[in-house]
């Protein structure tokens, strides 16, 4: 291994460092920041503090992690995109820029989540670490390059919006429960005639309801924490984290430990759901990102035609790999369009984003490393 | 897709159907052609449509994990037999549902019909709409006070026209008309943003563009493929190639026998640690067309194929291919000789297996069949503990094992491959490692086998033709094109309206509400540079003028 390689080795585990505290500082800062009853959020001065270091972590984070891939880019002579260790490393450099970018100035709150996405990948990507090295030559294209960055781009932005939509579904849960809770005084025999409203009365009812629907802003803003279960926050990214690694890796002690960060990170969201923005502008950000990805997508799925029409003497041969992608992006199409339909629209969209999201890591991951196909990376 | 909103059934309601006057009633079972009416309601919804996508992607992601035919025949097989994957019983079943190859599978092509049907009733209604819509100048707007984006300006001196002349210059990128409202006011209607639709019209209509040249493409393609040795030729006739696939349509008159020699065929390795990956293998290879044309030499690597005259020519495998001859150990007569085509095993050793005797049934002359195997060394050593360890992928030290099989039936007379054929070690005559150059005789001299010092290597190159992808380059590119401003444009009208004492300014964006409330407010500075006045401030008395209106969560904006 060259000198080079090993500081990129060096540089990627700082960066990690430094992603982590940052991380640390972004739930810090949530913790110490006060959302009064109108929704105006103060923190307190160590809470801002606190803020400000995480913000600087994040940016010299990225920095580092930049540096991370520009030696291994030169170590291996090649773009720093060839395995899968290189290419979750370069996911989790884009997701955390763009987060600088798109969401630290608007949505200071979402950071520490994003940033436990970046970290998530990196993890994986550790999994995966392979040396810095040549590729095969059917590797060797500059077909490579345009297929592998844009897949790369608009994984990175599908995260973020992946992001955006599981909290969506949180907050809009929260302030749909409050707003329900105030419609009929928190009584349970009061919800349960929303399900079934006396006959003749549903239009009072669904006005009454409306109307509250315009405070539910205003109610206070911890009854959203305390409307949802906050054993359900750990315990199901619990279950999903340590299914999926031990159905993919088969390492009980790494399944446990992501498992656990993961849990950590679902009691964060309930904790941070007051601090949340609204579920419209949370909706919003996930359809501008994907909107965002959705093209980049379509266009590297285009150019890995091209470029499979050069390296195998067809466009299109239903490859595993191929066949993923297509999922993936028939379910983001199906996405964008559920958006625009009526009885679609919100919750059930967000549900096709969720699903659209999960084929996109079984297509990388679990298509990678275990159906045999032109796309295996052999060796990993 | 714009959005179908449900038919408004009629309500099964009791007392509806009491008050109904007797006579004819609607039969309770729909006739053919009020059930073929439902059924297009049905397909034009986009729910419906929704639905279908989902379907795709459940049955593609079934092709993803279950092995496809005609991708890895091999696991399908094995699949078949129980030996591998979930058993025989599930393997039925999946047979059944044809999901060893669900691309080919008619209820596949049901789902892309039946997908594009609806495209196709979605998209009619919505191309006229927008021939209609771009067509019609910008329309006059009442009521703009209640809109939700406005704002009113002092009145500047000038009559009507003279006022409206100021802001055109604001509008110089937006469709406009000067009309006169319903109120008799002079207004000026502004438009914008036909764009998305007209990129969401050019995305899906894509799709049929690329379904013409994916099905167009098929039909015209042939694919040929061929392994053979360097020095030797092949020419491009129907039964030129060990393997090939061919369109429908394919025209067999197209292959015009022209003969492709290999001229030489080479690979390097990679450095230091990769030492054992292939860095580049190029064929060099000469095209000798048949109408007397000078014959052409070119390379091909991988990535980087040859045309020549309407085929192309990808590198696509390689190997050794030692040349091996059996003399008979009586008289030195030549029984057998070739160059054995020697592929990688699941142990990565270079292996092939070939017939050399067919034998004979007939009851008064009976001989038995013969097969050779072989295992071939490029550079290698035993270890101390049995095992093999490779020096090098190059042949700087090579050796052949070779295994002479004898008996009544090998499987030799089977139409299977003799590759896939095993064969008993009972059946095993003789065995010896040899060198190049070498004559060891085998079965107590009964036979003499060489190997020539020469190692030559095969090549595998794939030749196809693949008419009509400048329609699927022409399809992708509209699809992007319509993509981007699909999802990026919006359509949004604004109003200037004249009154007596003030300019009112007005407007609304029917998609991306938040991208308009930026564009609403530096219009009205604009504007109000143009008018020489500044907006009045907005009156409160009114709070339904005022207020924003809540969004709805998912309203798309």
């Amino acid at each position: 291994m060259t000198t080079t390689a090993a500081l990129s080795n060096t540089l990627f585990n700082v960066a990690f460092g430094l992603y982590l505290v940052a991380m640390i500082a972004a739930f810090f800062r949530l913790a110490f920041t006060r959302v009064r009853a109108d929704g105006v959020q103060a923190s307190t001065t160590a809470g801002q503090r606190v803020g400000l270091v995480g913000t600087a972590l994040v940016g010299a984070g990225f920095l580092v992690h930049l540096g991370s891939v520009v030696t291994r880019a030169m170590a291996a002579g090649r773009v720093p995109w060839g395995n899968m260790y290189e290419y979750g490393s370069a996911i989790a450099l884009v997701v955390v820029g763009a987060a600088l970018v798109l969401v630290q100035r608007r949505y200071p709150h979402l950071m520490g989540f994003i940033i436990a996405g970046a970290l998530l990948m990196m993890t994986t990507s550790l999994l995966l670490f392979t040396e810095a090295g040549p590729l095969v030559p059917a590797l060797e294209s500059y077909w490579l390059q345009i297929h592998v960055s844009a897949m790369m781009f608009s994984s990175s932005v599908f995260i973020i919006a992946f992001v955006a939509t599981a909290l969506y579904l949180v907050k809009d849960r929260a302030e749909r429960k409050v707003a329900m809770s105030t419609a009929f005084g928190g009584s349970t025999v009061g919800a349960a005639q929303v399900t079934a409203p006396p006959a003749g009365e549903s239009d009072i009812v669904g006005r009454v309801a409306g109307d509250d629907l315009e405070e539910a802003e205003f109610a206070s803003p911890t009854a959203q924490r305390d409307a949802l279960n906050p054993l359900l926050f750990p315990v199901i990214p619990f279950v999903v984290v340590l299914t999926f690694v031990l159905l993919v890796w088969r390492a009980p002690l790494a399944a446990m430990i992501a498992a656990s960060a993961v849990a950590l990170i679902g009691s964060g969201v309930w904790y941070a759901i007051p601090h949340l923005p609204p579920a419209a502008k949370l909706d919003n950000l996930a359809y501008r990102t994907t909107a965002f990805a959705f093209p980049l997508i379509t266009f590297g799925i285009m150019c890995g035609a091209i470029w499979a029409e050069e390296a195998w003497g067809r466009y299109w041969g239903w490859d595993p790999k191929e066949t993923g992608s297509f999922v993936t992006w028939t379910l983001y199409a199906a996405y964008l369009h559920s958006r625009s339909t009526h009885g679609w629209r919100g919750r059930r969209a967000a549900w096709v984003g969720v699903v659209a999201f999960a084929a996109l890591m079984i297509t990388y991951y679990a298509v990678n490393l275990f159906v045999v196909g032109l796309h295996s990376y052999a060796g990993v | 897709m714009t959005d179908t909103l449900p038919p408004q059934a009629d309500l099964p309601d009791g007392s509806a159907a009491a008050s109904r006057p007797p006579g004819p009633r609607l039969p309770l079972i729909p006739g053919p052609i009020e059930t073929a009416g439902l059924l297009w309601r049905r397909l034009r919804r986009m729910s419906t449509a929704l639905m279908l996508l989902f379907g795709l992607s459940v049955a593609t992601l079934l092709a993803t994990f279950i092995p496809q035919e005609p991708v890895i025949a091999s696991t399908v097989r094995l699949w078949r037999d129980g030996t591998e994957g979930p058993g025989e019983t599930v393997a039925r079943v999946f047979d059944a549902l044809s999901l060893f190859d669900v691309f080919g599978s008619w209820w596949f092509a049901a789902l892309t019909v039946l997908l594009f049907v609806s495209l196709t009733g979605c998209l009619i209604p919505r191309w006229r709409a927008f021939a209609r819509n771009v067509r019609r100048p910008a329309a006059r707007g009442g009521n703009l006070g209640r809109l939700t984006h406005h704002v009113t300006f002092d009145r500047p001196d000038g009559d009507d026209a003279a006022v409206l002349d100021r802001v055109d210059r604001v509008f110089r990128l937006y469709r406009t008309q000067r009309v006169t409202s319903r109120g008799g006011q002079a207004q000026l209607a502004v438009e914008r943003g036909h764009w998305r639709e007209l990129g969401s019209l050019v995305f899906h209509t894509s799709f049929y563009l690329l379904l013409i040249g994916v099905t167009l493409g098929a039909a015209f393609s042939f694919t040929g493929q061929i392994d053979i040795v360097e020095g030797r030729s092949f020419a491009d006739t129907p039964l030129g190639y060990q393997s090939q696939t061919a369109g429908r349509l394919w025209d067999t008159d197209r292959h015009d026998a022209r003969v492709t020699t290999i001229e030489d065929f080479e690979v390097t390795y990679l450095d230091g640690d990769n030492s054992f990956v292939a860095d580049e293998f190029v064929s060099t290879v000469t095209f000798t067309p048949t109408d007397g044309g000078e014959p052409v030499t070119r390379e091909i690597r991988v990535n980087h194929p040859t045309h020549f005259e309407g085929l192309t020519y990808y590198q696509r495998a390689f190997g050794f291919a030692p040349r091996i001859t059996l003399r008979s150990g009586l008289d030195g007569g030549e029984l057998y000789s070739t160059n054995l085509i020697l592929r990688t095993d699941a142990n990565g050793l270079w292996t092939a297996r070939d017939k050399i005797s067919q034998g004979s049934s007939d009851p008064d002359r009976p001989l038995p069949q013969i097969g050779i195997e072989v295992f071939f060394l490029p550079d290698a050593e035993f270890g101390p503990d049995g095992g093999i360890v490779f020096n090098s992928p190059e042949p700087n030290d090579p050796r052949l094992l070779v295994t002479i099989y004898s008996a009544d039936d090998l499987g030799l007379d089977r139409p299977v491959p003799v590759s896939q054929l095993s064969w008993p070690q009972s059946a095993i005559i003789d065995q010896a490692m040899i060198t190049p150059g070498q004559s060891v005789p085998f079965a107590s001299g009964l036979f003499q086998v060489e190997m020539d010092t020469d190692i030559a290597m095969w090549t595998g190159l794939q030749v196809s033709h693949q008419p009509y992808r400048w329609l699927l380059l022409t399809a992708a590119s509209l699809t992007l094109m319509g993509l981007v401003p699909s999802l990026y444009a919006y359509r949004r009208r604004l109003w200037v309206e004249v009154h007596d004492d003030h300019v009112v300014l007005a407007g609304v964006a029917q998609h991306r509400k938040s991208q308009f409330v930026e564009e609403f407010d530096t219009l009205t500075g604009r504007v109000g540079d143009a008018l020489g006045t500044r907006p009045r401030p907005a009156p409160v008395a009114s709070p339904t003028q005022t207020s924003t209106p809540r969004q709805t969560p998912g309203s798309p904006a």
